[in-house]
């Protein structure tokens, strides 16, 4: 049939489009490493999903790490948030005999088993940010979201003097860095006589913290400071302030930190602070490179990480101190 | 027991009932009134709360006026959210990262959503593929576009040098007049861009002879071929239409949102089909309106706008959101 014909000259031709598509921008595109010296080692780099900004950080840290040693080829793939398509990344990853194995699991449970199998074919697997069950890997690489909330919650306190009207703005309540981002801000502020007066789950989404802080605004005549638990958050939530004519009396704070948002939302002075969330990229490469060069390296790594502020951002952040 | 005196009020009173406009509104009044009832201090009867539902619930609106000129002609239309995400990243990137005048970017952007919304209609219209299948498909297409043309990053008025320094550029005077506020700050622009919207997509449906061919096609569908409609024609249209709005909404979004998000819109298009189906515009095609759509939005909009005042929880809100779509339809279905 000749449309039927044409039909499927079209989607091919749209699917042709679609796959280059794919390849072009580099940290989401498939393989990566400089085309000079031929590279020694091959790490297959498996993300749960590069929807989320975050994410899209996590694999340009890998991929500018990697940059630096020619010897390294790095394998990037994208599970689309779906656990069992990332499940078979990780066997394809073993059967290719890959040097090294980079995950973020998208959840625990289902990957437990294929990263298992691999790390018992000899395979080193680094575990990034999402844990996997058991020990059956070499090393996990991860922040504490509860760590951080804690140390916003400290930072409000004393940046309001141990008073005030607060609004949070929650991360999705039913994922685990919602829930510790909240747990660790309440137990950062207990004892400070701070008030929260208004919280509502925006569900990590700028459009909805906007929609949630105009109701706040709306309801209450003073408010303080807004805590946002990602910094598209607060963003929405400076936005429904700067409409409302409010935004030079309110303080914002999100979390996360990324050079590309959170920092810049800094560094323009629409948020107070910016607390980090970082994606372990780049030590995921310096354990990759010890890991390959047979040294040791610990079972488990708690990253490090810094608020951004209007008097620190030039000089890149200060570290949090340990609890 | 019937008394001849009440008899003709009664039935006037059954009669306003059998119009989907009124029952519309009856749902949207019963909203209201627990907005009235559960009023959080007193926020509901500011007018701000109002002027922000108005403000939230336009994007959403935009999409469902499209979504309405679809569904009549018993077709569906699930790439609006993709869509919206795609041409608010091309939005911004042209104006935003590329500084081009909004007299070559706003036209450019309308030519992209228009071109999504053809493709798609070309698909039903021409390869008769199912509504579904076809809009499905340019859903997941369009929201690859969106990523590989922003690489994935959310495109704001920063940038970064290639020495690592990061500069910004001015907000362009468009994105601030969008997000603005007219009329000593009581209505949004967004919400006048609705407006003209709805009027637009009312002259289509009640006004123009494309109108009556969108109903037709979605009566049935043989009967207006055999009759001389040109089905695929309207098809088209209808789904072209829908694709401009798409546009027209992610413009407002980016707008809005200051930025543009790759992942702006994920969702949007069930919201979109909700307010449709709300107003009284039936999935079957055939029967609907825009002004059933406008109701519908304002249905949707302010159960959000009270559940968010009241900072009611997460999971009591999707429930009551649920529970309140079933019964503003299955009042809309209560013959007699």
């Amino acid at each position: 049939m000749n449309t039927r014909f044409i039909l499927i000259a079209v989607l091919s031709v749209g699917l042709a489009a679609g796959a280059a598509c794919g390849s072009k921008p580099s940290p989401s595109g498939d393989a990566a490493g400089p085309s000079g010296a031929a590279p020694k080692f091959t790490i297959g780099m498996s993300q749960c999903n590069l929807g989320e900004p975050w994410r899209v950080q996590m694999n340009a840290d890998i991929q500018a790490a990697a940059a630096a040693h020619p010897e390294l080829k790095i394998v990037f793939k994208d599970a689309q948030n779906d656990s069992l398509r990332q499940r078979s990344q990780i066997e394809e990853f073993a059967a290719a005999g890959v040097d090294l194995i980079i995950v973020s699991p998208k959840e625990a449970a289902p990957l437990t088993e294929p990263v298992a199998a691999a790390f018992a074919k000899g395979i080193p697997v680094i575990v990034l940010d999402r844990r996997v069950l058991g020990d059956a890997f070499t090393c996990f690489i991860g922040a504490d979201n509860r760590r951080i909330g804690k140390a916003a919650g400290a930072w409000i306190v004393r940046r309001l003097g141990g008073k005030g009207k607060v609004v949070e703005l929650k991360g999705l309540m039913t994922s685990t860095p919602g829930q510790d981002r909240n747990a660790g801000f309440r137990e950062g502020i207990r004892g400070g006589g701070l008030e929260i007066v208004f919280e509502a789950d925006m569900k990590w989404l700028e459009p909805d913290a906007r929609q949630e802080m105009e109701s706040a605004l709306a309801r209450f005549p003073k408010i303080d400071l807004v805590y946002a638990h990602n910094d598209p958050g607060a963003h929405g939530a400076w936005l429904a302030a700067q409409a409302a004519g409010r935004d030079k009396d309110i303080l914002f704070v999100g979390i996360d930190g990324l050079p590309h948002e959170g920092q810049i939302y800094v560094r323009q002075g629409l948020l107070a602070a910016s607390f980090e969330y970082p994606t372990g990229g780049r030590e995921a490469i310096e354990t990759a490179l010890k890991i390959l060069a047979r040294e040791s390296v610990p079972k488990e790594i708690t990253l490090a990480s810094r608020v951004f502020t209007q008097d620190n951002i030039e000089a890149g952040g200060e570290w949090l101190k340990e609890p | 027991m019937t008394t001849s005196a009440s008899a003709p009020s009664e039935t006037r009173v059954r009669r306003a009932l059998r119009s989907s406009a009124l029952r519309a509104l009856a749902a949207l009044l019963f909203v209201l009134l627990i907005g009235v009832l559960f009023n959080a201090d007193g926020a509901f009867f500011q007018w701000s709360t109002h002027r922000d539902m108005l403000r939230h619930i336009s994007v959403f609106g935009i999409l469902a006026c499209g979504m309405t000129l679809v569904i009549i002609t018993a077709g569906i239309d699930l790439a609006v959210g993709s869509v919206l995400g795609f041409t608010a990243v091309l939005f911004a990137l042209l104006s935003l990262q590329l500084g081009w005048s909004p007299w070559v970017v706003v036209p450019a952007v309308l030519g992209a959503g228009t071109a999504c919304g053809l493709a798609s209609g070309t698909l039903v219209a021409r390869f008769r593929l199912q509504p579904f299948i076809a809009t499905l498909a340019m859903m997941v297409f369009a929201r690859g576009l969106a990523k590989w043309i922003s690489g994935g990053r959310k495109i704001s008025s920063a940038f970064q040098a290639p020495d690592g320094a990061f500069q910004y550029r001015e907000v362009p005077g468009l994105f601030r007049a969008i997000n603005s506020k007219l009329f000593g700050g009581n209505i949004a622009v967004v919400t006048l861009i609705f407006v003209v919207c709805v009027l637009a997509a009312w002259i289509i449906l009640a006004r123009l002879r494309t109108g009556r061919h969108i109903m037709a096609v979605g009566g049935n569908e043989e009967a207006a071929r055999l009759s001389g409609v040109p089905v695929g024609r309207t098809k088209l249209i209808a789904y072209g239409f829908s694709g401009l709005l798409c546009a027209v909404a992610g413009i407002c979004q980016a707008a809005q949102e200051q930025q543009g998000d790759p992942e702006a819109g994920a969702t949007y298009e069930l919201t979109a089909i909700a307010i449709v189906v709300i107003g009284g515009t039936n999935l079957m095609g055939g029967r609907g309106g825009i002004g059933l759509t406008l109701i519908g939005a304002m249905t949707i909009g302010y159960l959000e706008k009270i559940l968010s005042i009241n900072a009611v929880g997460e999971a009591t809100r999707l429930m009551l959101t649920g529970l309140i779509i079933v019964g503003a339809v299955l009042f809309q279905r209560v013959r007699k």
